[in-house]
């Protein structure tokens, strides 16, 4: 194949890919704003029927189209505003970005005091406690899916929002991630702080973090969304729907006998838009973490 | 050196999350996985390995099927993700135009909840031709989508792994006459090993775990043709029996299967600079 071809075929085989991926996407927000009629009468269409041209062209003249169903004056936005009023959106919404925020901070505090114990300062055990945390980082979290209930059962905190969110505050790998940040601070900074009177505390907070900005994002943005998608630890451990996150908020739609799916769409959307608007604004950061790291959202 | 307890205070919040959250539940569970031990009434007495005997050995134990279908999805997965991210990466590399583009479109499913994804293709395999409501079709279909979600992620992967290569290498190639399959056998595929382990590594402990897809798709059906292991676990402990016990003996059974690949993932980090000495 000519040098000049190639670049070009790559593009396209690229772009079609993109179509792939995209689809879905496409379907899910192209549905969420049909009419239940629509929705049974055409599941494949992208475009709710009212919107075509061909209905519209049959409409005015005076023939029956998709414009005479039951919902053709709907907004665009009639599922999202019912999703929220009668699906409580709003409200596991909210749960998520409360889980999503607590699980992040509380981990992400704990993540840089060890990891800069490990990155600095020196004590009897600390590789022993290392590997530890190392090993501890490895136990698939299925297997720890009926233990860790029974230790949020024994804490008493089934059914409300700490047991949701406490296993979550354990986070071996930010410890690993934000440790190789620090380790490659220069040590002269350090100790310039500490001659100009600073303890380790405050080498750790006035010199340290500053400078490790890009590892924080990182790794807060992946807890982030690592607690903004989890589902099967809510779905065990909550049964008051008043504190489900999105994620099992729309597994209960699902499993109502008559699903309004345009709905389910739209409240999948809004669940689905903050994530990406987050991954959006910070891609640099996720993309550069995951080609350091292997990091998995 | 200072002896000094400011260390310890240090690591202390963390390690006693890290260790009540994976250690202590792991004693937990293996404790619970040798008793009688079901959720409402709670522990009946010592089981010994009766919960272990009943997985592996009882006509009515779900665990060998189980195993079964989820060994295939973890086939499925890992032979899909080969076959998909490692072209796109390839391919990705050699455009000159919008690669920062098509590497945030790939990426969508990477952060786009399990949930919604399940949402989204439980009725596109419908229109497709009522892909989960067959036994033959349903646990591919389930992988086929897992696949899809994941090449955006891997091809960022295999992306960092490629562009690692040194170009000279290529040119020496080249110079020798050597065409694109051959530069593609002896350069690339030997300088990108560790990534193709580690991205089929992480693929399969990945698959080995999934749950979501199953629970909100198929619930395990048609005919039980989707039901894995974590499925089988979720629906014995938490579903309809509340046995625990039982549940947590097949836990172990799956961690047992699943150690083999954690313990080369474990060996990748530490290549990975992720954890070094």
């Amino acid at each position: 194949m000519s040098k000049r071809l190639l670049p070009l075929v790559a593009l396209l085989g690229m772009a079609l890919g993109a179509v792939v991926m995209v689809y879905p996407y496409a379907y899910m927000v192209g549905s969420s704003l049909k009419t239940r009629r629509e929705f049974a009468q055409d599941k494949e269409g992208l475009v709710p029927p009212r919107f075509r041209l061909e209905e519209r062209l049959r409409h005015s003249r005076g023939e029956s189209s998709a414009l005479d169903w039951p919902g053709a004056d709907w907004p665009l936005w009639q599922n999202y505003a019912d999703a929220i009023r009668f699906g409580r959106v709003d409200r596991f919404l909210g749960n998520s970005f409360l889980y999503g925020a607590v699980i992040t901070a509380v981990q992400l505090f704990l993540d840089i005091l060890a990891a800069y114990a490990f990155a600095r300062l020196e004590f009897a055990g600390k590789r022993v406690l290392f590997g530890l945390l190392l090993c501890t980082m490895m136990v698939p979290p299925a297997v720890l899916l009926i233990p860790n209930f029974l230790v949020v059962r024994q804490l008493g905190l089934v059914d409300t929002m700490w047991g949701v969110v406490l296993p979550g505050f354990a986070g071996a790998f930010g410890i690993f991630l934000l440790r190789q940040a620090f380790l490659n601070i220069p040590a002269e900074l350090e100790q310039a702080a500490r001659i100009d009177g600073c303890g380790s505390w405050g080498i750790l907070w006035n010199v340290v973090l500053p400078l490790s900005k890009p590892a924080l994002i990182t790794l807060g943005l992946f807890t982030f969304m690592g607690a903004w998608n989890m589902f099967e630890w809510p779905l065990v451990v909550l049964s008051d729907q008043d504190f489900y996150p999105l994620t099992v908020g729309l597994s209960l739609f699902r499993s109502e006998t008559s699903a309004d799916w345009p709905r389910i769409f739209a409240a999948s959307t809004m669940g689905a838009a903050p994530l990406i608007l987050l991954f959006l604004a910070a891609q640099r950061y996720l993309v550069g973490g995951i080609s350091l790291s292997g990091m998995k959202v | 050196m200072k002896k000094s307890l400011a260390p310890y205070l240090y690591i202390a919040p963390a390690f006693a999350a890290a260790l009540v959250f994976s250690l202590v539940s792991m004693g937990i569970s293996l404790w619970a996985s040798l008793h009688h031990f079901d959720a409402f009434a709670g522990a009946a007495g010592y089981a010994g390995l009766d919960n272990y005997r009943r997985a592996l050995g009882e006509a009515d134990s779900h665990f060998w099927l189980a195993l079964g279908h989820t060994a295939l999805y973890v086939v499925l997965s890992a032979a899909g993700v080969l076959l998909t991210a490692l072209p796109l990466a390839l391919v990705c590399q050699r455009v000159r135009w919008g690669q920062a583009l098509f590497r945030t479109l790939y990426f969508l499913p990477s952060i786009t909840p399990g949930v919604v994804l399940a949402l989204v293709f439980y009725h596109l395999f419908g229109v497709w031709g009522n892909l989960l409501d067959d036994r033959r079709t349903a646990l591919p279909a389930l992988a086929l989508m897992g696949v899809w979600a994941g090449a955006g992620y891997n091809m960022v992967l295999f992306l960092a792994g490629l562009t690692e290569i040194p170009q000279h290498l290529y040119d020496a190639a080249r110079v020798d006459g050597a065409g694109p399959w051959q530069q593609f056998w002896h350069i690339t595929l030997p300088m990108l090993r560790n990534t193709l382990v580690f991205v089929v590594v992480m693929t399969i402990i990945g698959a080995f775990q999934v749950f979501t897809s199953v629970y909100i798709m198929t619930s395990g059906g048609p005919e039980r043709s989707t039901e894995v292991i974590t499925y089988t676990i979720f629906l014995n402990a938490f579903a309809v029996a509340g046995q625990m016990g039982y549940a947590s003996a097949v836990a172990w059974l799956l961690f047992g299967v699943v150690a083999v690949f954690v313990f080369i993932q474990m060996r990748l980090f530490r290549s990975r600079k992720v954890y070094d000495e």
